[in-house]
C-alpha cells in the first residue's frame, strides 16, 4: 500500500467530527496563524460534536485574521461565539422547535448577541408557525433591536405583528418602517409608538388586558383608525 | 366514552366511499355518521351591509394618507444608493436615513449637505438565490476602497469600489446569495468602516458590523 | 374567479395596484360573505367575524402589492383572514363566547325547515364542534361546510393531507361522543 492510500484509509476510518475538523483547517489555511487556527478546530470539532453549526465559527475566525485581530481575542470570540450558538439552539429548543436547522440556530445566536434574552428568543421561536420563518423573525427583532429598540420592545412588536394577523412580509418590513422613521428624525421609542399606534388601528392591539368578547347582541364597531400604518 | 367510527365509515365521512359500499355490519353506522353530518347547519352568514361601506372608507382613507404614497414611492424598483460620507479617516456619523428600498441621505457635521439624490442599492436578479446588490461609498479623501464581509470570506482584496467620475463617490456591484451578509468598508487598505445607515453588530472584536439581508425581492435592511 | 363575464380577481387588483383604490369595492363585495360563516364559526359570533372580515379586507388591501398571483386573491384573502381569527382566537386566551349566547345567535339565522328536532340537532352538533380543538373545527368546517377538498385546505393552511385528514377523523369520533344522544 502506498503511502497515500495508507493516508485515505486512515481519512476514511475518522469520525465525521474530524473530516470536519479538517475542512476547518483547510478553510483557516493561510488566513489565521497555525496556533489560532489549531485552537479554533478544537471550538468547532465540539461543536459538531454537540450539532452545532460551524460555518459561523470558521467565518468568525476569518473576519479576527482579515481584521488583523491578535490571537487569543479571535479564539475567544470564537470561543464565545460557540456558547452562544448552544444557548440559541437551546432557546429554540425551548420554544417548540426540536429539530432547527442551523440558519435558525445562527439567527439565535446573532438575536442574543445583540442583547435579546433566551426567553425572547424562545418566544419568538414558538409564535413563528408556517408561514413565519423563525430564522427571518429572529433577525427582525435582532435588527430592531440593532436599530436602538430595547430587546423587550423589539421582541413584542415582532410578537404582536404576528399575533395580530401579520404576514410574513409585516414582519421583515418592520425594520425598514423604524428606519425610514429614525431617518426622518424620530427616537427608536418614538418609532417603536407609532408601530404600536399603527397596530392599535385595528381596534385590538395595544398595551394592557385582550378586550373582552364582542356583546352578542347589536353592532359595536368602530371605525378603522386614520393613523393605521401603510 | 363511545367508540370511535371505524376506518371505512370515516370514509365514508370523508366522501371516498359511498355508504353503499359498507358491509352490512358496517352499514348502521355508517348511516349514523351520515345523520350527524346531516345536521351541520349550512346556513350561509350574510354580515352586515354597512361593512361594504366601512371597508371602502378606510381603503379610501389610507389610499390617500401621505405616508401610504411615500410608502408606494419607497416600494417603487428603482436605482438607489448607499452613501457614506467619510472625514480622512474617522467614521462620521450624522443624521441617518433609510428606507425600505434602501435610500440614505446623509447630512455631514459641519460640511455641506449631501445633494439629495435619491441614493440607491440598485437590485436586479443574478444567478438563481442571487442578487445584484450595488454598494457606494463616499469617500473623498481615500486612494482606494473595498467592501468586505461574509459573502467573501472578509478578503478586503476581493471586492473593491471604483471612482464614480470625480465626485468622491466610490463604488461596486456585487452578486450576492440570498441570505443575511455582515459586512463594513475598507478604506485604503487599512480601516475598517461600518456602514452609519445600516444595523450595525457587535463583531465579537470590540467594533461593529453592518448587516443587509438580501431576499428574493432584493436587498434591505434586516 | 367571479362570475362568468365578470372582470377576474386578477384585473381588479392590478387596477388597483395601478392606483384606482375604488375598484377594490369588486373585491370587498365579491368575498364579503364568502368566508363569513368560516370566521363565524372559528370565533364564536357574527360580531366577531364581522370585525375579523373587515380587518382582513383592509388589510388585504393595505398589503396588495404583497398578493405574488393576482388571479388566487380569494386565498390569499382567506390566509389573512385565517391568521386575524386565528390571533383573535389567542388574544381572548382560547375562551370562546358562553355556548349559550352563541347557540341564541345562531338560532336566530332562517332555517329552511323548522322542525324541532332538527333545529335540536343542529344546535347540539353546533355546540359539539366548539369543543373540538381549533384545528379540528378548522378542518371540518373547510371541509364540510365550505366543500373544499383536502387538497384545497392543504393548499390554504399549509397543513399536509395526511395531518388533516387525521385531524379531521379525530374531530368524527370526538363529534360521536358529544353527539350520542341526538343520532
Amino acid at each position: 500500500m502506498t503511502i497515500r492510500g495508507l493516508i485515505l484509509v486512515i481519512v476514511s476510518a475518522l469520525g465525521a467530527s474530524d473530516l470536519a475538523a479538517q475542512d476547518v483547517a483547510a478553510r483557516l489555511a493561510g488566513r489565521v496563524p497555525v496556533d489560532v487556527a489549531r485552537a479554533v478546530e478544537a471550538i468547532a470539532t465540539d461543536a459538531a460534536a454537540q450539532g452545532l453549526p460551524v460555518g459561523p465559527l470558521i467565518q468568525k475566525a476569518i473576519e479576527g485574521g482579515a481584521k488583523g485581530v491578535p490571537g487569543d481575542r479571535v479564539i475567544t470570540a470564537v470561543r464565545t461565539l460557540a456558547g452562544r450558538l448552544k444557548q440559541a439552539r437551546d432557546a429554540v429548543h425551548g420554544g417548540g422547535l426540536t429539530a432547527a436547522s442551523p440558519d435558525v440556530v445562527e439567527a439565535g445566536a446573532d438575536a442574543l448577541n445583540v442583547g435579546l434574552l433566551v426567553r425572547h428568543v424562545s418566544d419568538l421561536t414558538r409564535v413563528s408557525r408556517a408561514p413565519f420563518d423563525p430564522a427571518v423573525t429572529l433577525r427582525v427583532a435582532a435588527t430592531l433591536t440593532a436599530l436602538g429598540i430595547p430587546p423587550e420592545q423589539a421582541a413584542r412588536v415582532v410578537e404582536d405583528v404576528i399575533g395580530s394577523g401579520g404576514t410574513p412580509a409585516d414582519v421583515s418590513g418592520l425594520p425598514a418602517e423604524v428606519q425610514a422613521d429614525l431617518a426622518r428624525g424620530a427616537t427608536p421609542g418614538q418609532a417603536v409608538e407609532r408601530l404600536d399606534r399603527a397596530g392599535q388601528g385595528d381596534g385590538h392591539r395595544g398595551g394592557g388586558a385582550p378586550p373582552p368578547p364582542p356583546p352578542t347582541g347589536g353592532r359595536d364597531k368602530k371605525p378603522h383608525d386614520p393613523t393605521h400604518k401603510p | 366514552m363511545t367508540n370511535g367510527y371505524h376506518p371505512l365509515v370515516k370514509s365514508v365521512l370523508d366522501g371516498e366511499l359511498p355508504v353503499e359500499a359498507l358491509p352490512p355490519e358496517l352499514r348502521a353506522e355508517g348511516e349514523e355518521a351520515l345523520r350527524l353530518l346531516a345536521a351541520l347547519d349550512r346556513t350561509p352568514v350574510t354580515l352586515s351591509p354597512a361593512l361594504d361601506e366601512r371597508v371602502m372608507a378606510a381603503v379610501r382613507r389610507h389610499a390617500a394618507s401621505p405616508a401610504r404614497r411615500a410608502w408606494r414611492w419607497l416600494n417603487t424598483s428603482r436605482d438607489l444608493e448607499v452613501r457614506l460620507r467619510v472625514r480622512r479617516w474617522t467614521v462620521w456619523s450624522g443624521a441617518l436615513a433609510a428606507a425600505a428600498a434602501g435610500i440614505v441621505v446623509l447630512l455631514a457635521r459641519g460640511a455641506a449637505p449631501v445633494p439629495n439624490r435619491a441614493p440607491t442599492v440598485t437590485i436586479r436578479r443574478g444567478a438563481p438565490e442571487s442578487v445584484f446588490v450595488r454598494f457606494v461609498l463616499y469617500a473623498p479623501s481615500a486612494r482606494q476602497v473595498a467592501v468586505a464581509g461574509t459573502f467573501n470570506q472578509w478578503d478586503r482584496n476581493a471586492a473593491p469600489l471604483v471612482p464614480a467620475g470625480a465626485s468622491g463617490v466610490w463604488t461596486t456591484t456585487l452578486a450576492l446569495p440570498v441570505g443575511q451578509h455582515q459586512y463594513a468598508f475598507v478604506v485604503d487598505g487599512a480601516t475598517w468602516v461600518v456602514d452609519p445607515t445600516a444595523p450595525a453588530i457587535d463583531d465579537g472584536f470590540g467594533h461593529r458590523n453592518s448587516l443587509v439581508a438580501v431576499t428574493v425581492r432584493g436587498a434591505r435592511t434586516l | 374567479m367571479g362570475f362568468a363575464g365578470d372582470v377576474t380577481d386578477g384585473e381588479v387588483v392590478r387596477a388597483v395596484l395601478g392606483g384606482d383604490a375604488e375598484r377594490y369595492a369588486v373585491l370587498v363585495r365579491r368575498y364579503r360573505d364568502r368566508y363569513a360563516r368560516y370566521a363565524t364559526r372559528l370565533l364564536g359570533s357574527r360580531d366577531a367575524a364581522e370585525d375579523a372580515v373587515q380587518d382582513a379586507l383592509v388589510r388585504a388591501y393595505d398589503r396588495l402589492a404583497d398578493c405574488r398571483e393576482p388571479d388566487k386573491f380569494a386565498g390569499w384573502l382567506f390566509l389573512i383572514l385565517r391568521n386575524r381569527c386565528y390571533a383573535e382566537r389567542r388574544r381572548r386566551h382560547g375562551t370562546t363566547q358562553p355556548l349559550d349566547a352563541r347557540a341564541d345567535e345562531i338560532a336566530t339565522e332562517e332555517r329552511p325547515d323548522g322542525r324541532l328536532e332538527q333545529a335540536e340537532q343542529m344546535a347540539a352538533l353546533d355546540a359539539s364542534l366548539d369543543r373540538l380543538t381549533p384545528e379540528q373545527r378548522e378542518v371540518f368546517v373547510l371541509k364540510h361546510m365550505e366543500g373544499l377538498a383536502y387538497e384545497e385546505i392543504a393548499g390554504l393552511t399549509g397543513a399536509t393531507v395526511p395531518s388533516l385528514k387525521m385531524r379531521m377523523h379525530r374531530a368524527y369520533d370526538r363529534l360521536r361522543d358529544l353527539m350520542r344522544e341526538h343520532l
